[in-house]
C-alpha cells in the first residue's frame, strides 16, 4: 500500500497561485504571535522552545506538547532540507470557546509540484516510516498546504486544546 | 542499514546527561533527532527503551539523594518521550495503512460481488435467450441438423454450469443471504465433491456477524481448504466457528501430513503465500491466526477476530 489515505475533512490541498489563506481562518482571533527565521539547526531549537512556551499556556498535556514540538521540528527540518531558509510563525488563537496553536512554515524554496504525492507514504526511508509531512498531518488536528513551483511552500497546522 | 547501538547509546547517554544538567530545549531537540535517526536505522521501540534504561542506570548511581534521583527519573521521562515521538508518527501511520487495507479489501469484495452478479444473472439471461433462439432454429431445420444442435445445447449447458460455479466462488450469494455457517457448509460441499475430503462444519447459533467479519472468515477458510487440498494429503477436515465474549473464533483442523510451521515462509513451498494472505486479511481486522502443526500430526489453524463494540 503506497497511497496514504487522505482524510478530506482534515486537510485541504491547494496547488494554485493563491497564497492567501482561506477566509474561514479570519474567525480565529490571534492572541499572541511570534515569527522565527529558520536558517540553521539552532533556529529549530528556538522554534520548538517558543512553540512549547505558547502551547503550555493553553494547558496542553505533556504528550501533546511533545507532539507539537515534533511537528515544529519536522516542518523546520523540511525548510532547511528543501528551501535552505524560511520562517516559522507561531500563533496562539481563540475560536469561539476553544483555543489552540497554529504553526505556519513559510519558505521561498522550489515548491512541491505534486502535493498529494508528497503526502503519500512513498519509498524514501523517512516517508515509508510515516515521517515528514504525512507524519506532521497525523500529529495535528488540522493540516493545510499551499505550494507553488518556483515560489515556495506554506504549511499550516493547528492543534486545539481539548 | 545496521544500527550502531554503541554509538547511539553513547550519544543518547551524553545528551540525556546534558538535559538533566541544563534542561534545555536544545537537548530535547537532539533527543528527537536521535530517536528519528534510530528509527530510520531500524531500531525498535524496545531497543530505544533499553538505551534509555542503560543511560539512566549510570546516571542514577551518581545521584546523591533520593530527591535528586526522583527528579532525574522525571526529567529522563521527558527526554525519552521526545526521543520516541518519531516512533509515534510511525505508529499512527501504521494505523492509517491498516484502515486503508481494510477499505481495499471491502472494495475488492464489492467488485467481486458485482462481477459475480454479472456472470450469474446477466450472462444467464443471455444464455436463456440463446436457448430460445436455438429452439426456434430447430423447428426450421431438417431432422439431420437437430442432432448437432443438441450438441450445441449441451455445450451451452456446460458453459452455464461453469459460469454459475465461477460466480459462486467469486461471491457466494448464500453468504449474504444466509450468513457464514451455511456459506461454509456450501463451500465444504463443493470442496468435498471436487477433492473427496470429508469436511464437517460446526458452529453458529444462527446469529449474523458483521459483514466484514463474515466475508473475511469465509475467504480465510476458503484459502485454508485450498491449502489442505493442495498440500496436506488429508482425509478429514473439521471447521468450527464459535464466539467468546469479545472474539469470533474459528478453527480449521485436518488429519494430513502436517509441516514445520517455522519453515512456512522460508521454504520453496507455496503454501506460505496462502497463509500470508490469511494473515494479511485477518490483521486488517485486528485478528490473528495461530498455526498448530508438526510433521505427521496434521494441521490446525486457530483464527480469532475481535468484535468491535
Amino acid at each position: 500500500m503506497r497511497r496514504a489515505p487522505v482524510d478530506a475533512e482534515r486537510q485541504q490541498l491547494h496547488s494554485t497561485t493563491s497564497l492567501g489563506l482561506a477566509s474561514a481562518r479570519n474567525r480565529e482571533r490571534v492572541l499572541e504571535e511570534t515569527c522565527i527565521p529558520i536558517q540553521s539547526d539552532g533556529d529549530i531549537v528556538g522554534a520548538r522552545q517558543n512553540g512549547r512556551g505558547l502551547a503550555v499556556q493553553l494547558g496542553f498535556s505533556p504528550s501533546d506538547l511533545t507532539l507539537i514540538a515534533t511537528a515544529i521540528s519536522e516542518l523546520a527540518r523540511n525548510i532547511l532540507l528543501y528551501a535552505k531558509r524560511g520562517k516559522i510563525i507561531l500563533k496562539l488563537v481563540e475560536q469561539g470557546e476553544t483555543r489552540g496553536i497554529i504553526v505556519t512554515a513559510h519558505d521561498k524554496g522550489p515548491g512541491i509540484p505534486d502535493i498529494s504525492r508528497a503526502l503519500e507514504a512513498g519509498f524514501s526511508t523517512s516517508r515509508s516510516l510515516g515521517l515528514g509531512l504525512p507524519g506532521v498531518r497525523r500529529l495535528m488536528d488540522e493540516f493545510e498546504i499551499v505550494s507553488d513551483v518556483g515560489l515556495g511552500t506554506i504549511v499550516t497546522v493547528k492543534k486545539w486544546a481539548k | 542499514m545496521k544500527p550502531n547501538l554503541d554509538e547511539l547509546g553513547g550519544l543518547y547517554s551524553a545528551t540525556l546527561e546534558e538535559y538533566l544538567l541544563r534542561g534545555t530545549e536544545a537537548a530535547l531537540h537532539r533527543s528527537y533527532e536521535l530517536g528519528r535517526r534510530a528509527l530510520t536505522e531500524g531500531l525498535g521501540v524496545l531497543e530505544m527503551i533499553a538505551l534509555h534504561q542503560q543511560a539512566m542506570g549510570k546516571i542514577l548511581l551518581e545521584m546523591a539523594t533520593p530527591e535528586k534521583s526522583v527528579e532525574a527519573v522525571q526529567k529522563g521521562g521527558e527526554f525519552l518521550a521526545e526521543g520516541m515521538s518519531s516512533f509515534e508518527m510511525t505508529h499512527r501511520a501504521f494505523g492509517e495503512a491498516n484502515a486503508a487495507l481494510r477499505r481495499v479489501n471491502e472494495a475488492l469484495e464489492q467488485e467481486a460481488k458485482r462481477i459475480a452478479h454479472t456472470l450469474h444473472d446477466e450472462a444467464g439471461q443471455l444464455l436463456a435467450a440463446v436457448h430460445m433462439t436455438l429452439n426456434e432454429v430447430a423447428c426450421e431445420l431438417p431432422s439431420e441438423g437437430s442432432g448437432r444442435l443438441q450438441g450445441v445445447r449441451e455445450l451451452l449447458d456446460q458453459i452455464e454450469e461453469q459460469l454459475r460455479h465461477l460466480s459462486h466462488e467469486l461471491r457466494p450469494t448464500i453468504l449474504d443471504d444466509l450468513g457464514l455457517v451455511p456459506a461454509l457448509e456450501f463451500l465444504a460441499e463443493g470442496v468435498s465433491r471436487r477433492t473427496g475430503l470429508r469436511i464437517t462444519v460446526e458452529g453458529g447459533n444462527g446469529n449474523r456477524l458483521p459483514g466484514v467479519i463474515e466475508t473475511a472468515l469465509y475467504r480465510v477458510v476458503q484459502e485454508a481448504l485450498n491449502n489442505v487440498s493442495k498440500h496436506a494429503r488429508a482425509t478429514r477436515v473439521q471447521i468450527r466457528v464459535w464466539r467468546t465474549d469479545k472474539l469470533i473464533r474459528c478453527s480449521v483442523s485436518d488429519d494430513g501430513r502436517g509441516f514445520e510451521p517455522a519453515s512456512m515462509l522460508s521454504g520453496p513451498d507455496r503454501r506460505g503465500l496462502g497463509l500470508l494472505g490469511i494473515c494479511e486479511r485477518l490483521s486488517a481486522l485486528g485478528g490473528a491466526v495461530e498455526i498448530d502443526s508438526a510433521p505427521g500430526r496434521g494441521t490446525a489453524l486457530q483464527i480469532q477476530i475481535p468484535m468491535e463494540d
